[in-house]
């Protein structure tokens, strides 16, 4: 159970991420799934100082995307240098399932699930 | 009540699910736009046809290709010379326009032996010129004629040439957006991957979904070109035939506009495994945002910042300048789609200005989730709007600049309310840095200027005067 305190520190960063990123809007489910775990991963290994692996196309993507966001986060939101890993990790999971609620799970957007781009 | 029906819809209720006033603590699971569906009937549309989608939009900024187009001459003149896409060899694409001129006789007789000796025609008229794009339009649709088999023996006939086909009718689609659509899987299945591209960088992309409107292209070429990246091929901003079949070989998909082209992004990252970044190419903090993205996806992140001060230390300043003067001011963005969500953030953070309504002609549910999540409460976002709305809404939100065609820029210019041509630009091009100088110039310049304040003043006396000849 996440405590209220980092349920309202992944809200900001969910506003911040639907006011900029626009990789939570592809065209398809599976595209905004893959784009919502590899680059909120990719942030969360950066906030606790790790380096994201950029070896494959798709890596080096996530890598750059988050790159920003993460200089963002940081930016406006100076909580985030002093949460601990596990805190910061908590609180992108969090933001990933709220990503995944509006941009997928309970999207209106008809065309998410056709089969063909 | 989020969704609106206005008072000039009464009788077609079912507009009241295209316009959406946006709510403070509302989002896209709460209500979303219908949108890319059928145009109801008794609403006056203003959106553009299937063939125009593919022929306008994408395939006719080629700067190489004759475009023919198979049908009677207005689909060709209605679609040539609209769009202002030049390029760096003269303007090849707006100064010729080509059409198989299709009358009663090949309608009922069939139209195939007309499209073979045009397009031989053509060809022989400009032996320079190798590359063909051939459209259908719905007459020649609907007799079915086939111009996959034309476009094959010709090609058979004069191994020198290429021709590419692309069979979308006006009625194909709701709207413009199929023609995009037919255009962009069309490409990727039969053009991209015939040809293997000359490879000078160890980086290398392609830009997708920017049409060199007024200079677009080029001027962010000159980007790309200061951080040593290789843009093996444009779609299509100054862009050649043959460039776009070497797609395949880009390490990296750059898309602008994701409404026309993100269709051709999908299916190289399926068949190629290439990359798709979206990026927003209008307004600073934007064009910073991609500059960072794209060089930390090929690791010369030093080279990106380098360009990133040098083009601040020349075009910040004046952006400034018209910040102090247009904050404040309300903008209305009636455009295609993409341009609202593009610019929505970007007019709001770099200049100031707070935009109260958006409509888009053929945008999709993805653009109304897009220009929603950006976009201010209190804002209005259409779908697919017409005329009477847009009366009813200028009366609701007064806006002091509207970003529009030119069409609906005349018909606002009588209410006395300034435009900027959203589609082709006043005096572009917008893109980049110095492009959104460009366009807050262009908005100053309509927002400050008196003369449409001054021609609504009724400048007439009431009583007639009576005035003397000069003779008595």
């Amino acid at each position: 159970m996440i405590s209220p305190a980092h349920n309202a520190k992944a809200d900001q960063l969910f506003s911040y991420v639907q006011e900029r990123c626009l990789w939570q809007f592809f065209s398809r489910t599976w595209d905004r799934k893959e784009n919502i775990e590899g680059i909120c991963n990719a942030a969360s290994e950066m906030l606790t100082g790790k380096q994201p692996p950029r070896h494959t196309p798709m890596e080096k993507l996530f890598y750059a995307d988050a790159l920003v966001m993460v200089s963002d986060f940081r930016q406006r939101f100076p909580w985030i240098e002093s949460e601990n890993p596990s805190h910061i990790h908590e609180i992108l999971g969090v933001l990933k399932e709220k990503l995944v609620d509006i941009s997928i799970t309970n999207s209106k957007n008809h065309e998410l699930s056709h089969s063909l781009y | 009540m989020p969704m609106v029906l206005l008072e000039c819809d009464k009788d077609i209720p079912e507009r009241e699910k295209h316009i959406y006033l946006k709510v403070d603590g509302e989002d896209t699971r709460d209500f979303l736009p219908v949108s890319n569906a059928q145009t109801i009937p008794g609403t006056l549309s203003e959106r553009g046809c299937a063939f125009c989608g593919a022929k306008l939009v994408i395939g006719g900024v080629l700067k190489d290709t004759i475009q023919m187009i198979h049908g009677p001459i207005g689909c060709a003149y209605d679609t040539w010379h609209t769009k202002r896409y030049p390029t760096d060899n003269g303007h090849f694409n707006m100064k010729y326009v080509w059409s198989t001129d299709m009358k009663e006789s090949h309608i009922v007789f069939g139209g195939e032996k007309r499209l073979e000796k045009s397009i031989n025609e053509a060809f022989d008229e400009m032996p320079e010129i190798k590359r063909m794009f051939v459209y259908t339009t719905c007459p020649t649709a609907l007799i079915g004629d086939d111009i996959k088999a034309v476009a094959k023996k010709i090609m058979q006939e004069r191994p020198d040439v290429d021709i590419f086909t692309v069979e979308c009718p006006g009625f194909a689609g709701v709207s413009q957006s199929k023609g995009h659509h037919v255009l962009n899987i069309g490409w990727i299945n039969e053009k991209v991957g015939t040809l293997e591209p000359t490879i000078t960088s160890e980086y290398t992309m392609n830009f997708i979904g920017d049409f060199n409107i007024q200079g677009d292209t080029q001027l962010l070429n000159q980007y790309w070109d200061k951080l040593g990246i290789q843009v093996i091929a444009h779609f299509t901003g100054n862009g050649t035939y043959d460039d776009l079949r070497c797609m395949h070989r880009a390490q990296l998909n750059v898309v602008n506009c994701a409404r026309s082209s993100g269709y051709i992004a999908n299916e190289l990252k399926k068949q190629y495994g290439i990359p798709r970044l979206d990026i927003d190419s209008w307004g600073f903090s934007y064009m910073e945002e991609a500059i960072r993205k794209i060089c930390a996806f090929f690791g010369i992140e030093d080279r990106g910042e380098k360009l990133i001060a040098e083009e601040n230390a020349k075009w910040k300043g004046k952006l400034d300048w018209y910040k102090e003067r247009l904050k404040g001011s309300k903008m209305a963005i009636w455009t295609g789609g993409p341009r609202l969500w593009h610019w929505t953030k970007s007019v709001e953070d770099d200049l100031g200005v707070q935009v109260v309504a958006m409509s888009s002609k053929f945008g999709h549910q993805e653009d109304f989730e897009k220009v929603i999540a950006r976009g201010q409460a209190g804002t209005y976002y259409i779908d697919d709007g017409n005329e009477l709305e847009f009366f009813e809404i200028i009366d609701r939100v007064r806006p002091d600049v509207i970003f529009t065609g030119p069409r609906v820029g005349e018909l606002v210019k009588k209410l006395h309310i300034p435009y900027v041509n959203g589609h082709g630009y006043h005096n572009g091009p917008y893109m980049g840095f110095e492009g959104f100088v460009n366009l807050a110039r262009d908005m100053y310049n309509a927002v400050h200027n008196p003369l449409l304040k001054l021609a609504a003043t009724d400048i007439r006396v009431k009583e007639v005067v009576a005035y003397s000849e000069a003779a008595e």
